[in-house]
């Protein structure tokens, strides 16, 4: 067996091995039906929630959301932090304050949000845009700063104006730093987004696997973290990875 | 007529922001280039080379003296004076023949027109086949040679050249210096070249200019008298005035360093 | 440059923020309600401190997160090493350990609510899984990234397997393990500080969630900024001088995600 064969065997195996025991476990443990439902609840779950086009909506609806932050932190973000970070005694001044105002996120903002705005959709975008903007803001900042000044001295040395040197040196050279900003952003984001579904209670996987418990629909919380999990995953493969294969993979400036 | 290039009572010092440690590394340096001329500057370690040619570019203001070029002073850098610099600087974001383009963008020069040159220069540098590459695919003296492309292509009348073989291996070293050579001959353009490397220098300098020890001065400008067209490494190692020219030279650097008997 | 002038430095922006919040209120160009002025904010603080509301959320919410670090960080290292080390289970465990990391925090709330209920068990949990999964991650991926000549090297000494894993594979991922303790640290504050709100009657996050219900912009702000100014104290205090005392000082690169 090649090894990666045999690797995919194994997986398979454990997952089988996971899956017995978790059955196993759930009919046998001397606990509420509602602690540990069976792999197959949760399946029915799928199927049912599915069926009835909730599922769908509710994992829209949060995609909706984080994808409209991830769009708003670029087109806002990015700007904000090359201008910040052409300048060494600005970059010098707001490293601290931006330091700190990532540090709070969002979720920590959203109590002065409902005051301000009330349960509704407006606080969970301002707390989950909020959320992303920070990190973006912050690490093209880093990135900026981070391009040697050498490649900056070379163009000055062709004669290229001020513009240039911004569209070919500082921006591509502070990709990096975005492309990570981009990325913890997005990971602070969206369990924000979580958090704030499940304090404002509108549509969305944290609201649905925040309610599921009340009502002790144990299935339904597992199915909600287990798409809350594929979600990243889906977020991960096809916006992060050919974001950074197509720019900063390309140029070796990230080992993959 | 002016001299291409003229530097008048030279002096940069720098001061440590921290510690306020004032270093002299130029003292009343003068010197004189004439069109066409290629000039090897060779001294010590810490001499003031890079710095002077620093200071030529236009990225290094000298804290007194005069820096004039055709007559006028530099005031900033320019694409009169191109640099190829030690330390590889291609944008590692462009292709081998973006990069050697980058010059002629800036100039505004056209796409068909741009194509063209970028084709010649990519041949005259030996790169043809890796034009769609990126800096980080390719070897030390590879990037070199895209960045004397670079520099070439955007055709500045001075080209300013720092230590540009240290960091590439022997072989593809002399390659390059006897690809430089030739360039120098079929362009006829004002070459300033800095190393520490003494044959380097006398191998390719018109005159070679001998810094002392810091705070750097001009020490010494020897006169290389042979013709660009005979010069190749063959000659440099059998020919008996190349070896006396590079004997003096040397001495003249040791001297420098200091401390060290000049061994025949 | 002193420390003195370095504090003062750092202090500089933070007080420019504070003289343009002044301005801004001052001005009325924002209703109180939604941001009270510095001094209604400093007011709020002086009268948390003296009744003591203050130390007891910030410390309940410390506590938590203390006491998540010390359960998880021993116990994701030693598996992560252990699994880290066989070279067969190692490439099937890490996906989905990296799942679980993508799962972890905030998103298990309610199945711990469902477990232990209302209260600090639950909360103090959901700060566990978050380190415990980051951390495990991170040094099964480190010790697996640790170049292979090493390995070698200590091998053509004569090193046997107690030697290779004691002295390459794990001061080998120590980078990737410090790096996972940073990061978890700045997921688990963000996910203790939801936890409060929903699930606990103390710690700083029920705090400002609390004082939303009755309208105190004053306290969310006081305890907005105490939570800002803690997890900056962590970083500076603790987590720099930890990741300046391993890594920088031998020179690694972190090759963690």
């Amino acid at each position: 067996m090649t090894p990666r064969v045999e690797t995919a065997a194994l997986g398979l195996g454990v997952l089988g091995a996971a899956l017995g025991a978790w059955s196993l476990a759930a009919a046998t443990l001397p606990l509420p039906d509602y602690y540990l439902p069976p792999p197959t609840a949760v399946l029915g779950a799928l199927t049912d929630l599915t069926a009835k086009g909730i599922l769908p909506t509710y994992v829209a609806r949060s995609l909706e959301r984080i994808l409209l932050a991830a769009v708003t932190g670029l087109l806002v973000g990015v700007p904000i932090g090359l201008v910040l970070g052409m300048s060494g005694r600005v970059s010098q001044f707001c490293y601290p304050l931006l330091n700190f105002f990532q540090s709070v996120s969002g979720i920590a903002w959203l109590p002065l949000m409902l005051v301000w705005f009330g349960f509704g959709e407006r606080t969970i975008l301002v707390a989950v845009n909020y959320t992303v903007l920070f990190p973006l803001i912050f690490n093209t900042l880093l990135g900026v700063r981070s391009v040697p000044r050498l490649y900056v001295n070379a163009l000055r040395t062709m004669g290229a104006p001020r513009w240039r040197i911004v569209t070919d040196v500082l921006v591509p050279g502070a990709l990096p730093g975005i492309a990570t900003g981009l990325r913890l952003g997005l990971a602070y984001g969206w369990r924000a987004l979580i958090a704030a579904e499940m304090l404002v209670g509108a549509q969305g996987l944290g609201y649905m696997i925040f309610n599921a418990q009340s009502f002790h629909q144990t299935a339904r919380i597992m199915l909600g973290m287990g798409m809350i999990g594929v979600l990243w995953v889906v977020l991960d493969y096809f916006l992060l990875r050919p974001l950074e294969d197509a720019t900063i993979a390309r140029w070796g400036l990230v080992q993959r | 007529m002016p001299p291409k290039i003229a530097l008048r009572g030279l002096r940069h010092e720098y001061v440590n922001p921290f510690t306020r440690e004032r270093v002299l590394a130029l003292d009343g340096l003068d010197l004189e280039v004439g069109a066409g001329e290629f000039l090897t500057v060779v001294g010590p370690s810490g001499c003031g080379k890079s710095t002077l040619l620093g200071i030529l570019a236009g990225l290094i203001p000298p804290t007194r003296g005069a820096v004039l070029v055709d007559g006028r002073a530099v005031t900033g850098p320019g694409r009169d004076r191109g640099v190829v610099f030690q330390e590889f600087a291609i944008l590692p974001w462009r292709t081998v023949e973006r990069n050697i383009a980058h010059g002629l963008e800036i100039q505004g020069v056209p796409r068909a027109e741009r194509a063209a040159t970028v084709r010649r220069f990519v041949e005259l540098v030996g790169l043809t086949g890796f034009e769609r590459k990126y800096p980080h695919e390719l070897s030390g003296g590879m990037r070199q040679r895209v960045a004397v492309a670079r520099t070439l292509a955007a055709n500045p009348e001075v080209m300013l050249m720092d230590e540009p073989f240290a960091s590439v291996d022997a072989q593809t070293r002399i390659t390059l210096q006897e690809e430089l050579n030739a360039i120098a001959q079929a362009t006829g353009k004002t070459i300033l070249f800095v190393t520490h490397n003494v044959e380097e220098a006398v191998f390719l300098g018109d005159r070679c200019c001998v810094l002392s020890r810091r705070p750097g001065r001009v020490k010494a400008l020897v006169r290389v008298d042979i013709p660009r067209a005979r010069r190749t490494w063959t000659l440099f190692t059998s020919d008996p005035s190349f070896g006396a020219t590079k004997d003096h030279v040397l001495r003249l650097v040791r001297e420098e360093v200091g401390g060290e008997e000049s061994r025949p | 440059m002193t420390r003195m002038a370095a504090t003062l430095r750092g202090a500089a922006p933070f007080a420019a923020l504070v003289l343009v919040w002044a301005l801004v209120t001052r001005a009325g160009l924002v209703p109180p309600l939604f941001l009270p002025p510095p001094g209604d904010v400093a007011r709020a603080a002086w009268e948390m401190a003296r009744d003591g509301s203050l130390w007891v959320n910030t410390l309940a919410s410390l506590g938590r997160v203390l006491l998540g670090l010390a359960a998880g960080v021993p116990l994701a290292v030693a598996l992560g090493v252990v699994v880290g080390l066989n070279r067969r289970l190692a490439p099937v465990v890490e996906p989905v350990i990296g799942f679980f990391n993508a799962l972890s925090g905030i998103a298990w709330l309610p199945l711990a609510i469902t477990w232990f209920g209302l209260g600090w068990w639950s909360v103090t949990f959901i700060m566990f899984n978050t380190i415990f999964f980051l951390v495990f991650f991170n040094t099964l991926v480190g010790v697996r990234t640790v170049p292979r000549i090493f390995e070698h090297a200590v091998r053509t000494m004569g090193g046997s397997r107690r030697h290779v894993i004691l002295q390459v594979l794990i001061p080998g991922a120590l980078p990737s393990i410090v790096t996972g303790i940073r990061m978890s640290i700045g997921f688990g504050w963000r996910a203790v500080i939801a936890a409060e709100m929903i699930a606990t009657s103390t710690g700083l996050g029920f705090l400002i969630f609390n004082a939303a219900n009755f309208h105190q912009s004053d306290a969310i702000l006081v305890g907005i900024a105490v939570i800002g100014v803690l997890w900056l104290l962590t970083d500076r205090l603790v987590l720099q001088p930890l990741e300046r005392r391993t890594i920088e000082r031998w020179g690694l690169v972190s090759t963690a995600p």
